[in-house]
């Protein structure tokens, strides 16, 4: 039973990947346009509206979703076809064969890159990231709040590796890091003692420090010192981050615009997106004394200052 | 650089972006649900914004000025006065009024006032709160009874503990020093999934001033212990709740201070010390309803305990009947007589009335068959004082421009004293407040509101308090303030009803061995609450380029309708006859110059003037404080401070703190060693001729161990 159970999806996923192959071969023949494949392993009304948004940018290319599930080994794809992965699991599929389209990887991480990857960098994959760049973030607070020295960063085991990274963006900014290691979320001892000797908090983007259980204790004693957290994301602004930078669908239609214009082989192996906004929080801006921001205008200060390092 | 000018749109813009539908939508923003923490109902005022003079002392303050009572840190405060009754009374009033009964300031641990219930004191080193927990002072310098009940007459003094969340792991600290300080501390913090808990016990002790007027060893050392548990727990997204206990137990020396009122009686007791207890629980449950609309409800319970008997030796006669209706019938007649009985031993009682000369010349008849005889008993000058308040505080924010607070309070004062209340009294206070907060425009902040006040024994009394803040930039405002803020008279200025039962009496006055004694002193029972008008401008500013906090106010205040007499038994004519004025300037200043050094200077100028000269005595004319902190590196860091008031009840006062410290740290764990010298610069009692040091300076050291 067992060796037939086996075969029996590879033999499917055979036949399926020669459909495609065929499929795609036709529609390459009848359409000038390239076929842009975009995996995951759930459809939601949320990828839906993206690639319906991503079609429409895109007329003349065939954009597609598949479930991750129907989908043969990478392997057996068309070469031409421009793999998009849209989560994790999607990825841990496309690692699994050396072969393969050009992919795009979308929503990961710097942290979860480092998980699932170590420091090796796959073969025809481009990561984008979906975490806003640290050097961003850091320029973004020196934007905002011009007194600011010290910058307090809590890390753990995780996000460790992203420091040296952070204080190299520092330096030229003239700021200081300060970090603590808070390893046990539930001990808020390391959390203190930084926010004794920082003037703002810089937050990483790794769910194990930032997370919707730590957000109270988080934000409640960086304001009853009167401090600014920064980042890590858009929901954490909502719930009391004074600002952050971040890029939404319409900013990664346009990364993607971009890109699948050029060559795959021109594709880089890893980039930040360079179309982002700007949120805050403006009642947390008004109680901490700070001056209501124009969110498009310092995104466009920000962008500036990237165009032109 | 500049950011654009602020859009009005913005708010919108947000509502539009994280409308639920939009952001589920979009694949690239987090859709993990974050609660909404810093919620327009939670978020305070920024400085510039605040409807009045408000001065923060941080923990960084608290810590570097090494002070061991609450009562000192509030030397940091312009326009504070702080003295000393004796070695562990403070007294202590915003801008004055009289020395000895320091009553118009409203002083609350979270949220919790510590006011006693039934003699409206503070008794500042009784409160049960160890320096080393408390995160922070927010001392609001003006009434404002709108947000914080009648008796929020002068200025409010909120002391706000750390939070247990922000308190986990192990602390332990000693000091000991010179003038027998000895004090200590501990406390464990943890955390769990949802709560977090700090418990800590802490003592205190010292020998309070050397000598008295006479060179005389001065009798007002103290020692206590305190236990304290605070607790908080999310019950889920929307729901907490905090809970405490505090306990504290100790003795108060007090010199012997019962003087005969007869002439020939030698014999005295030797000191009339207090064994002071507090106890205090609470419960506060907070609720957000929505992140525009929260509220919670607070109960808590308190119980002051004050136990006090002492010896008394005074003259049989001090028990006669007669002299008791003698006193009642007319108090100035029977003291005339009372103290001079000898005197009028040959000629008979006094001129007075008929009634009057009649009982004197009992009395005197008594005097010469043996009532001169001294007699010793005990005297229980005891009070027992409970309070239980229940408080339900509403927060709305009904747009981004327009906040409104508002609740009820009701609150039951229980005061029991054989010698001040002949039993029990007691009084119940219900109380109604709201204030609007409305942002009418970028730059103007109109904020209004009022509170209805009905007690039992003194009646109902409306306040008012309207503010307008005006906003050059969010860090730089200037307000203009009205208020309105009274005082209840409290029960023992109201309803005392005082006199001496005194037991164990030998020999035995008139065959009975418990006897009352002649002096009775009752309260009017119909005293109104003192008003007071207020009339406060101001600027509050923050160079952020330049790390400079600045305030600076002007302020012209009234009180009339003020009860001044000083509480005596003997003659307690208590009115609302008087009236004071206090106008001046006050300034503060906070500048970190650097990351290592930061300087503090505040100054106030106050001109008194009282109807009372006693409401006069408490009053500086010039009075501030300096300080320098720095941070030298490798742990060691300084802190210099210069505190003085030119006149504190007629006597100058000038010291100088330094406090030197090194942090060692041990693996995990962190030591810190700590040096403070306090070194006083004038040469003269404080506040009150009794409150001499043999030195004028002093030295403490202290070791704390963190992990």
């Amino acid at each position: 039973m067992q060796p037939q159970s086996r075969k029996t999806p590879t033999l499917r996923r055979r036949l399926i990947g020669v459909c495609l192959a065929i499929g795609g071969l036709l529609w390459g023949l009848t359409a000038s346009g390239a076929d842009i494949l975009l995996t995951g392993a759930e459809d939601s009304p949320g990828v839906q509206t993206f690639i319906q948004a991503l079609s429409e940018r895109r007329p003349t290319d065939n954009v597609r979703f598949q479930p991750l599930a129907s989908l043969p080994v990478p392997g057996q794809l068309p070469s031409a076809t421009r793999l998009i992965l849209l989560d994790l699991p999607s990825l841990d599929w496309r690692l699994q064969d050396s072969q393969g389209p050009a992919t795009l990887v979308l929503r990961i991480s710097r942290l979860q890159a480092r998980q699932r990857l170590s420091n090796v960098l796959p073969a025809r994959l481009s990561l984008l990231w979906s975490d806003p760049p640290l050097q961003r973030q850091l320029r973004l607070t020196r934007l905002i709040l011009p007194q600011v020295r010290r910058v307090g960063v809590l890390y753990d085991r995780h996000s460790e590796f992203l420091l040296k990274e952070l204080r190299l963006a520092a330096l030229p900014l003239g700021l200081e890091i300060v970090t603590e290691r808070w390893d046990n979320t539930s001990d808020s001892r390391p959390l203190q003692a930084l926010l004794k000797n920082s003037d703002v908090l810089l937050a990483l983007e790794d769910p194990d420090l930032y997370n919707p259980k730590t957000a109270k204790n988080l934000l409640l004693s960086s304001y009853g010192r009167q401090m600014a957290l920064i980042g890590p994301n858009a929901g954490f602004v909502k719930a009391g981050s004074l600002a952050s930078t971040y890029s939404d669908q319409s900013d990664w239609l346009a990364v993607l615009d971009d890109l699948l214009d050029r060559p795959p082989a021109t594709w880089p192996r890893t980039l930040y997106p360079n179309h982002f906004k700007v949120l805050s929080n403006p009642q947390v801006a008004r109680s901490l004394g700070i001056e209501q921001m124009d969110e498009a205008s310092v995104a466009s200060q920000l962008t500036e200052g990237e165009s032109h390092p | 650089m500049s950011f654009g000018p602020p859009s009005p749109r913005s708010p919108l813009l947000l509502a539009l972006i994280f409308s639920p539908a939009l952001l589920a939508d979009d694949l690239f923003l987090d859709n993990e649900p974050l609660p909404q923490v810093l919620t327009a109902t939670r978020l305070k005022q920024s400085p510039a914004a605040v409807p009045g003079s408000m001065t923060v002392l941080d923990s960084e303050l608290i810590k570097a000025s090494g002070a061991r009572d609450i009562s000192e840190l509030l030397r940091l405060v312009p326009g504070m006065m702080v003295g000393n009754i004796n070695g562990n009374q403070a007294a202590v009033n915003y801008h004055g009024t009289n020395a000895s009964e320091a009553r118009r300031m409203q002083v609350l641990i979270d949220g919790r006032s510590v006011y006693r219930a039934g003699l409206a004191t503070v008794d500042w080193s009784d409160i049960p709160v160890a320096m080393e927990d408390i995160e922070r002072i927010e001392v609001f310098r003006g009434p404002n009874t709108v947000s914080y009940g009648a008796n929020a007459l002068m200025a409010v003094v909120n002391i706000i503990t750390r939070n247990p969340a922000d308190s986990h792991g192990t602390r332990m600290k000693v000091t000991r020093g010179q003038r027998g300080i000895n004090d200590f501390y501990a406390s464990q913090g943890t955390g769990w999934d949802g709560g977090d808990l700090r418990l800590s016990l802490s003592g205190q002790q010292d020998d309070g001033f050397d000598s008295d007027r006479t060179g005389a060893d001065y009798r007002d050392s103290r020692r206590l212990d305190r236990f304290n548990l605070a607790v908080s727990q999310t019950l889920n997204d929307s729901q907490s709740i905090d809970w405490q206990l505090n306990a504290k137990d100790g003795t108060n020396q007090r010199p012997y201070t019962y003087r005969p009122v007869f002439s020939g009686i030698t014999a005295a007791g030797n000191n009339s010390d207090v064994i002071a207890k507090d106890y205090a629980g609470s419960l506060r449950w907070n609720l957000d309803i929505n992140p525009e609309h929260s509220l919670y409800i607070q109960g808590s319970a308190q119980h002051w305990d004050r136990q006090r008997t002492w010896r008394a030796c005074d003259a049989e006669v001090s028990f006669s009947p007669e002299l008791t209706d003698l006193w009642q019938l007319n108090p100035n007649y029977a003291e005339r007589l009372a103290r001079n009985m000898e005197r009028y031993t040959g000629p008979g009682a006094p001129a007075g009335t008929a009634t009057e000369q009649a009982l004197g010349n009992q009395v005197l008849k008594q005097w010469k068959n043996g009532a001169r005889q001294t007699l010793c008993g005990d005297i229980d000058q005891s009070a027992r004082e409970s309070r239980y308040d229940l408080e339900l505080q509403d927060t709305l924010s009904l747009s981004d421009s327009l906040r409104l607070v508002s609740g009820m309070n009701y609150r039951y004062d229980r005061a029991d004293s054989e010698t001040y209340f002949n039993g029990t009294l007691d009084d119940t206070t219900w109380r109604t407040f709201g204030q609007l907060e409305w942002r009418a425009s970028e730059h103007w902040l109109l904020q209004g509101g009022a509170m209805f006040e009905d007690t039992q024994l003194t009646g109902s009394s409306l306040t008012p308090r309207v503010a307008i803040n005006y906003l050059i930039n969010p860090r730089h405002g200037l307000r203009a303030v009205y208020s309105e803020a009274i005082r209840s008279p409290d029960m023992f200025e109201n309803n005392v009803n005082w006199s001496y039962q005194v037991t164990n009496l030998r020999p035995s006055a008139y065959g009975q061995s418990s006897a009352r004694y002649f002096v009775k002193t009752r309260g009017p029972g119909d005293l109104d609450k003192e008003r007071m008008r207020s009339r406060e401008l101001g600027y509050n500013g923050f160079f952020a380029e330049l790390g400079l906090a600045v305030d600076v106010k002007l302020f012209y205040d009234e009180i009339t309708g003020m009860i001044s007499e000083p509480l005596r038994n003997n003659q307690y004519i208590a009115s609302n006859a008087n009236t004071s004025r206090f106008r001046g300037t006050e300034t503060q200043l906070d500048w970190r110059l650097s990351n290592a050094d930061r300087l503090r200077l505040t100054y106030a100028y106050v001109d008194a003037k009282a109807s009372n000269p006693l409401d006069q005595r408490q009053t500086a004319r010039n009075s501030g404080s300096a300080g320098w902190l720095r941070d030298w590196g490798q742990g060691w860091n300084s802190a210099l401070f210069y505190y003085g008031d030119d006149a504190l009840n007629g006597y100058r006062f000038e010291r100088v703190d330094t406090r030197i410290a090194k942090r060692i740290g041990l693996g995990k764990a962190s030591l810190e060693l700590a040096g403070v010298l306090q070194q006083r610069l004038d040469h003269q009692p404080t506040t009150f001729v009794d409150n001499n040091y043999d030195e004028r300076r002093v030295l403490y050291f202290s070791a704390e161990l963190e992990f």
